[in-house]
Order: structure tokens, then C-alpha cells, then sequence
């Protein structure tokens, strides 16, 4: 059996081919190879969640996956949120809510806002509470990433309520 | 590129920093990567305690891929000692630790060898194949094991397990404690912990042989203070060291400490010839990263019956590791002599003790000892007001330094420069009323579930410290901080500073100073460099000891006045004006009472870079400000936490439900970081008082080496923390900012076991440890039937 791999994948909507080590991690592979340097190690044993990444629009911790299992899919990292130079709501919000200091497990907090917002756009703070408690954050105290996401879902609900008044 | 979107007022982030690190593009230690940069993995000591008979590194160096194995033998040829920042307690152990174990390992996870590969990867394939062979040592685990008499002695020439004690008198306090008419004893313990910045630390280093250049990338605190130590463990003029540190993913004081890591890495650079790279992984960080706050507090409190404190007695024990780190005992010490807090105590006797046992070295974490201090006072203080049948709070006000009295001496050795303590207790019971939280707890009193409130007051040593003050007390160290501000010829203007952005955002608070005092028009005219060696001044001790925000923060304030002062005189040439008739705001220069006639900042830069000839002969073009702030003296914050805790009777679960702080950190220069570092601080001060606890076993094996065994709270487990602020200029930093970074973190422990004290009855139950577990939760809770 080789001991390397070749991995196709789709990242951050271009495609992507690249040659691994099979043991080689998604992670790593992902920030040395493939320049997607906003994904952060911060355990390399799945529990902070700095390194989350989305695959195939689910969440997933890039460090307990090997590059090799990436092979036909859909990758997207902190990279690919904003739309060219406009910032992403929730990176607007984590801004003005101080949900980052340090800002290493930021990307990973964004990736797992940005799932949740997708399937629940009006979640609760404790289904907010819920989710970000998948990650580890040492420098906030997390109410800033609490209120950061509260106030991109309660945004979306009052522009879709303009939008049902004045359909233009 | 900004005409197509200057109709509409552009979104401006937060925080300097802000958007790279939303980005992504901010870079990380890890993200330095020299072109053919080797990769480091260490060998470390599965022993607690072993004598090193013989290393074989021959099978590792064939490893294709593998250029350099390193071991002690062949380092102590080229690397001293490591350096100890605080020598300061009068008899404390001559250190001679060297950057990885040489003959004896005393610490599970000792560097024994280092491994230099072509990948991260092969070096730790290639660390497998080094075989140590040890002779196991019998294991001293604890501090009671480290004192017993016949005890193994881990520094045989040493001739006991103490490396120092330093012993403070104050008074009286035989004769006061003889005379006291109400005593309360107490014995105080709190855990093993330690900061876990979410980035480990790392380094990246290049040193050319012919050349003798090196440079170190760093993720650490105080750049000008490893070089300073890079330069004396090398024996190595420091005019060819440049040190630089990158974004920072936390620190928290474990990154201020220097380590072993830092040594190999640069030795392992020149003897590869390559540049070298070492990022330590998680696991590591449990064993080489500074272990902090393990403390056992013997405590004696003597009153009178009306609840004025007569004497203070003590005994504070820390548990060091098996080496000595870089900061000795220095935070057993400054718990210590912090621990009279806001109170008047005429009689003191503290002895502080530091003491090896087989664990991971000692070192810094965010409040430096303070958290223990308070936590073994205001424990006391708890005690003594039940004793006196005295509510919590009255008994503190009883004792408090009144707003007149500062200068105040504290009895031990710090001088308080300023407080309102009274003031600022009585906001923070204000905010417990108009939450209703008495009432809480007095609905839960029979459930299950009760609940329970406590507070804590602190007092917080900031702006580390005059440096003569440093050098007197031993530490060859200074506190002066120096800082410029430039103004290019754009109008636009960069910061150089010594400090480090860790993420608490000293690179915005220093651009909001620079803001009001050039009267720019945004934070975004500001640009902060920092972390290089080479281009950024000297800070005597770096950043830590909430030091930042007060001296960087009155130095650059100093420096932009200078620049000011250019500033108004090459625009007193251009509008021919008299630079006293000129005013400076919103970005331009104008002449007093005639706003009409004026410049932009960006044609004074012009003119002074490119167009000299439009200044008089004899006008300094040199658009710059240059100043140095040593502090005449500290400054102290003060505060007070409380918490609403519920306690769940069957289980012993506890969990916060409120959390609040009433504080005081002098002139505030950015609320938004002064609340970020409070809530942060209160985070690690909840973590620290319910779910962290590093764990080793009799045989100094260590148990908690992942984040799934050592529990950083998360999102479910921290309440909102509720701010209330007080703002008191210092007398002693000109601006009269204070220091906030460490606040959080001091008197959380207290108050959530004076909380838990609540809920069960505080005549029956008295928390005497941290972290608080549910076990001794449920069976204080059972002892109550």
C-alpha cells in the first residue's frame, strides 16, 4: 500500500488536488499545503474546536479527520466567508459584540455560528449557548460570542420583516 | 481604493486586530515558516524522578530525514543555566537547571532529547527511537511528602526540599494574637492549575553560523526579555539577536515565563544550520507549560469584638515543581504580600514558603499568586464575620482603608497609592438588591437545589513597577517602558512599542490614546507595530503584571504630546501662524477662533517627508515623539466580585448562575477591553474555583494531559458577567489609568465558596479548597442531617 495519497477535494469552491501522507491530517494538510491558514490547532484531539471546519456544509473538527477522507468533498474554512472585501455578518457581529480577543478559536466559533444560523435562523440563547459550548474559548467569558450570534439572527428576522413589508 | 464606497460611512471593526483574526490571515507562531525550516519533536521523561544512566540516539540519527539529535551531555557545552527572573527571596536555592535534563530528570515530561527532522512527523517518529535508560528515584508527589522528615531530596546538594522562605513582620503579632478576643483559624488549599492559552506555545528559530545573526519568532509575552535571557544562557552579545513575536493566541503569564524549548530550538538552528521549528502539542503543554497556583495557606486571624482586625498569622506553601522555573516562587510571594488586601491590619507575621516536589515547574498564570492570597483571606474573613455573627459585608467595611488614608502601607511591603473600597462595595450590594438574588436564595433555602451568594473583595497590583523598586527587591529587571509615535507623511501615524498584543488589546487602547491626544479623526490613522526586537523599544519587564495599559498607556501619551508639539510647529510654518494660536482636532490644524484657515495632517507630513523647503530654517522635520515612563510607584485596582450559585443537595453540583463586579481600575482608555478583560479574568477565576484541577498520582504521574480531563468551562457552564465601574484616577501614572488585566481572575475563587457557604448555612459548611468539587460538595451538604 502507498504511503501517499491523492486527495481531490473541493476548497472553498475551487478545486483542489493535492498529493498527502495517508496519515496525514485534514488540518494539517488544510494549513501547510493548502494555505487555508484560519484554520487553528489548538488540540489536535477534537475537544477545543479551533480547527472546525465545514465538510460538505456539516461541521467537522479537521484535526480528527485524516486529508485522505477529505478526498470528494466539499471543504469550507474561515477563508471562504466574506464576499470578497465585504465582511460576513457574524464576522461584522463578532467584531462589535468583542467575541474575540485573542481570536485563535474565532474561525472555529464562526464555522460553528455559521451552521447553526443555516438550520435554525432564530435560535434561543440557550440553544446558542448549546452550540458554542461545542468549542473552547480561554479569553471571552463567551457572552460576547453569545450576543454576537443573537444579533445576526435577530438582524436576518427584522430585514426578512422589511423585505414581507415592502417586497421591492 | 477607498472612492468607490466613500459615500457611505465604511463598517470599522472593533479592535485593531479584528479583522485578520476574523479573517483568518492573522499569523500565528505556527504560521512562520522560513523556507527549508526544520521541524523539532522532544524526547520527555516518562519518570517523575529518574537518574539518566545512558541516552542511545545512534538508530534516531539514521533515520533518513533526521538531522540533529540533540541531548544534555552535548548541550551544556554550548547553553548555561536558565535564567530565574525573581531571585529575590534572600535565601532562596542557587539554580542550575540547564534547558533540558543533563544527569536527572525530576518532573514527568523533562526534555531528556530533542529530535531535528525534515517534518514534524519523521522528528517524532525519530523521538521513539531514542532510548533512555533511567534509574528510578523514589518520588516526593506532594508538598507534605516533600517536607516529611527522611523525605527523597530531589536537590541532594541542596540538603532539603525547601528552595527558599522569606518570613514578613509587622507590629506585633505575638502579643496582638495573645490579646485578640476573637480568633479563627484555617487551613486553605487550592489546586494545581494552569493558563492553557488555546494557541500552545512555539517557536521558529534561525542562527547563521558565519554570521552569528539569530533571530527567534516567538509566541511570548516579553520579547526584549528573551532576548535579554536568549543572550545570557548563550553567552551571546544581544546586538545580534532579534527576537520576534507574532499574533499571540493567548497568553495568560504562561507566555511570559522562558523555557527550556526556546534554548534547544536556537541550538538546534545553529547546529543544523537550518532554521527550526518547535510547536509544542497539546499534550506537552500539560507537563512543559507553567504549572501555577497549587498553594497550601495556614492562616490565623485575631479581632476585636467589634470585628476590627488586630493580627494577621501565616504560613503560605507553595508546591514548586522539580526544577526551579523562571519566575522562582515570585508568585507565591506576590499572593502573599498582597494577601492584607484592603484592610487595616496592624499585626503581621506571614512566612512564605517554597517547596519542589516531582511535578512540572511553577511558573506565571494570570493574577501571579493574588488568587490564592485572596482566596485564603477573604475565606477568613467569611469565617471571623460568622464567628462575630457579622454579615460578610459589614465586617469587610469595618476594616477597610478609608479614602483618606492612602498612601497606605499594607504591612507587608506594597504601598496603595488610591481607594474608594467602601464606595465600591456598596455598588456591588446595590446591583445584588436590584437583582433580586436574596430573594433567590431565600425561595431555594429548604429545596433541593439551594442557593446561595457570595463576594469577595480584592485589591489588584498593577503597573509593575518603579525599576528601582525591582532592583532593590533583588530582580535584575526594570519597569521603565519606552515608547515613539511617528507621523508619516500621509498624516497617518504608527506606534512602536515593546508591549505585546496577546489578544487583550493593548494595540487599540495605545491607538485610542494616540486618537485623543493628536486629535485624529479615527483609530484607523493608527497603525501599532510591535514585536520585534529590532525595530520596537525596550519594556523593562514586558507585558504581564497588568502593566501594559498604565505605563505603555501614560509612555505613549508622553510621546504623542512630543509629537504634538512637532506637529504644531512645522504647521506654524506652513500657515505662518504662531504654533500657541494653533489647534489640533478632527485631523487638521487650525488657527485658533479662525477654523477656516488650516491644514491636514497630511500636508504637515508632506511638507516635513518631501517638501522641507517649506519650513523655516532650523523647523525639526523629524515628525516623532519619543518618551520613557518609569512609575514612581504602583498603582492598585480594587473591586468586588459576587456570585449567585446553586447547589444541588444530591449531587453536589455546583453552578453559577450570576456573576457580577463592582471595580476600579483608574481612567478607563477603552471600556470595551476593560469589560473584555474583566469577564475573561472572571472566566478563568470560575474555572479555576469549579472545574480545572491538574491531578498526579503517588507516583508523579501526571493524570489530566487533555482538555477532556482538565475541564475548561464552556459556554453552558459561564453566566453573563455583570460590570459595574468606578472611575478613580491613580495619583502616580500621569492619565491615572490603572491596571485591569488581572482583576477578574483574584477574587472569583472567594466568592463562589463564600456562595456555596450560603447555600448550605454558613454556620455548618466552610469551603477550605479549590477547585470546589461535587464530592466534597455532597458530603458537606450531608454532614448538615
Amino acid at each position: 500500500m502507498s504511503d501517499t495519497s491523492l486527495v481531490r477535494l473541493t476548497l472553498n469552491g475551487r478545486s483542489t488536488t493535492v498529493v498527502c501522507q495517508v496519515r496525514e491530517l485534514l488540518s494539517d494538510v488544510l494549513r501547510h499545503q493548502l494555505a487555508t491558514r484560519g484554520v487553528h490547532v489548538g488540540c489536535e484531539h477534537g475537544v477545543c474546536g479551533s480547527c472546525t471546519v465545514l465538510v460538505n456544509g456539516k461541521t467537522a473538527r479537521s484535526c480528527l479527520m485524516l486529508a485522505a477522507q477529505g478526498d470528494g468533498c466539499d471543504v469550507q474554512t474561515v477563508e471562504s466567508l466574506a464576499d470578497g472585501d465585504d465582511l460576513h455578518a457574524l464576522q461584522k457581529a463578532f467584531s462589535e459584540n468583542h467575541a474575540l480577543q485573542c481570536g485563535f478559536c474565532t474561525p472555529g466559533f464562526l464555522m460553528i455560528a455559521h451552521e447553526l444560523l443555516t438550520e435554525n435562523p432564530t435560535p434561543t440563547e440557550q440553544e446558542v449557548r448549546e452550540r458554542m459550548s461545542a468549542n473552547l474559548c480561554r479569553c471571552t467569558g463567551y457572552e460576547g460570542i453569545v450576543q454576537a450570534v443573537l444579533s445576526v439572527a435577530r438582524n436576518a428576522v427584522s430585514e426578512d420583516a422589511a423585505r414581507e413589508r415592502d417586497p421591492r | 481604493m477607498t472612492n468607490a464606497k466613500s459615500a457611505q460611512q465604511p463598517w470599522a471593526p472593533s479592535r485593531q486586530q479584528d479583522i485578520r483574526l476574523l479573517t483568518g490571515t492573522a499569523q500565528f507562531i505556527d504560521d512562520i515558516d522560513p523556507p527549508g525550516t526544520l521541524h523539532l519533536a522532544m524526547v520527555r521523561s516518562p519518570l517523575a524522578h529518574a537518574i539518566i544512566k545512558g541516552i542511545r540516539t545512534d538508530e534516531a540519527l539514521r533515520m533518513p530525514g533526521v538531522h540533529a539529535v540533540l541531548t544534555g551531555e552535548e548541550l551544556v557545552r554550548y547553553a548555561g543555566a536558565q535564567p530565574v527572573v525573581w531571585e529575590h527571596i534572600p535565601n532562596q536555592q542557587p539554580v542550575t537547571a540547564r534547558a533540558m535534563a543533563v544527569d536527572r530528570v525530576r518532573y514527568v515530561g523533562r526534555i531528556v532529547a530533542a529530535v531535528a527532522a525534515e517534518t514534524r512527523a519523521l522528528a517524532e517518529d525519530a523521538a521513539e527511537l531514542v532510548e533512555v535508560d533511567y534509574e528510578p528515584l523514589d518520588v516526593v508527589s506532594t508538598v507534605e511528602q516533600a517536607l516529611a522528615p527522611g523525605a527523597p531530596l530531589l536537590h541532594p546538594e541542596w540538603g532539603t526540599n525547601v528552595f527558599g522562605s522569606q518570613h514578613y513582620t509587622t507590629g506585633d503579632p505575638a502579643a496582638a494574637w495573645d490579646e485578640a478576643e476573637v480568633k479563627v483559624r484555617g487551613t486553605l488549599r487550592v489546586g494545581r492549575q494552569f493558563g492553557a492559552p488555546l494557541e500552545t506555545r512555539g517557536c521558529v528559530a534561525t542562527w547563521d553560523r558565519h554570521s552569528d545573526e539569530l533571530e527567534l519568532w516567538i509566541s511570548a509575552q516579553s520579547p526584549n526579555r528573551v532576548r535579554e535571557f536568549i543572550g545570557q544562557v548563550f553567552n551571546k552579545p544581544l546586538h545580534s539577536i532579534r527576537v520576534r513575536v507574532p499574533a499571540l493566541g493567548g497568553g495568560f503569564g504562561t507566555k511570559a515565563d522562558f523555557y527550556g524549548e526556546e534554548v534547544i530550538t536556537c541550538l538546534m538552528a545553529w547546529l543544523t544550520g537550518r532554521p527550526v521549528k518547535y510547536i509544542e502539542d497539546r499534550l506537552e503543554s500539560f507537563v512543559a507549560s507553567a504549572h501555577a497556583r497549587e498553594q497550601i495557606l495556614d492562616m490565623e486571624l485575631g479581632a476585636d469584638r467589634d470585628g476590627r482586625i488586630r493580627c494577621l498569622r501565616g504560613r503560605v506553601t507553595a508546591a514548586l515543581g522539580g526544577e526551579i522555573g523562571s519566575t522562582g516562587m515570585g508568585p507565591a510571594w506576590l499572593g502573599a504580600i498582597m494577601m492584607p488586601g484592603p484592610y487595616k491590619i496592624p499585626n503581621i507575621s506571614v512566612e512564605i514558603r517554597g517547596v519542589v516536589t516531582n511535578r512540572s515547574p511553577y511558573g506565571a498564570y494570570r493574577g501571579w499568586g493574588q488568587p490564592k492570597g485572596n482566596f485564603a483571606m477573604e475565606r477568613m474573613m467569611d469565617k471571623l464575620a460568622v464567628e462575630l455573627g457579622l454579615d460578610p459585608a459589614e465586617i469587610r467595611r469595618r476594616n477597610f482603608v478609608a479614602s483618606d488614608q492612602f498612601p497606605h502601607f499594607n504591612g507587608m511591603l506594597p504601598t496603595y497609592d488610591s481607594g474608594r473600597y467602601a464606595e465600591c462595595l456598596d455598588l456591588c450590594l446595590a446591583e445584588i438588591e436590584a437583582r433580586g438574588w436574596r430573594q433567590q436564595v431565600a425561595a431555594a433555602r429548604d429545596g433541593d437545589v439551594a442557593k446561595g451568594i457570595g463576594l469577595a473583595f480584592y485589591v489588584e497590583s498593577t503597573a509593575a513597577g518603579p525599576s528601582r523598586g525591582m532592583n532593590a527587591l533583588g530582580l535584575d529587571q526594570s519597569g521603565f517602558d519606552e515608547e515613539w509615535v511617528r507621523m508619516d507623511s500621509t498624516g497617518r501615524v504608527t506606534v512602536y512599542t515593546g508591549h505585546t498584543d496577546m489578544g487583550q488589546g493593548i494595540e487599540t487602547a495605545l491607538a485610542d490614546v494616540v486618537v485623543a491626544e493628536l486629535g485624529l479623526r479615527s483609530r484607523s490613522d493608527v497603525t501599532v507595530t510591535w514585536g520585534d526586537t529590532a525595530t520596537c523599544p525596550y519594556t523593562g519587564y514586558g507585558t504581564g503584571g497588568s502593566r501594559a495599559g498604565a505605563l505603555a498607556g501614560a509612555a505613549v501619551k508622553q510621546a504623542a504630546g512630543a509629537l504634538r508639539r512637532k506637529i504644531l510647529q512645522v504647521a506654524a510654518d506652513l500657515l505662518e501662524a504662531d504654533p500657541s494660536d494653533l489647534v489640533l482636532a478632527d485631523g487638521r490644524v487650525t488657527v485658533r477662533g479662525n477654523p477656516t484657515t488650516g491644514c491636514t495632517l497630511a500636508e504637515v507630513g508632506f511638507a516635513a517627508y518631501r517638501q522641507v523647503v517649506r519650513l523655516k530654517e532650523g523647523t525639526d522635520p523629524t515628525l516623532e515623539g519619543r518618551a520613557v515612563f518609569d512609575p514612581p510607584a504602583q498603582a492598585y485596582s480594587y473591586g468586588c466580585a459576587a456570585a449567585l450559585v446553586e447547589v444541588d443537595r444530591a449531587t453536589g453540583r455546583v453552578r453559577v448562575l450570576q456573576y457580577l463586579m463592582s471595580h476600579d481600575c483608574g481612567t478607563v482608555l477603552n471600556p470595551m477591553i476593560v469589560e473584555g478583560q474583566l469577564r475573561g479574568g472572571s472566566m478563568q477565576a470560575i474555572a479555576g474555583a469549579l472545574y480545572e484541577r491538574i491531578v498526579y498520582d503517588d507516583n508523579g504521574q501526571i493524570l489530566t494531559t487533555t482538555f477532556m480531563d482538565y475541564a475548561v468551562p464552556t459556554a453552558l457552564e459561564i453566566p453573563p458577567i455583570d460590570l459595574v465601574h468606578m472611575e478613580t484616577p491613580s495619583p502616580v501614572i500621569p492619565g491615572g489609568m490603572k491596571g485591569v488585566g488581572e482583576a477578574g481572575v483574584i477574587p472569583g475563587g472567594a466568592a463562589i465558596a463564600s456562595a456555596v457557604d450560603d447555600a448550605l448555612g454558613r454556620d455548618r459548611t466552610f469551603v477550605t479548597e479549590l477547585p470546589i468539587t461535587a464530592e466534597h460538595v455532597f458530603w458537606m451538604a450531608e454532614s448538615r442531617h
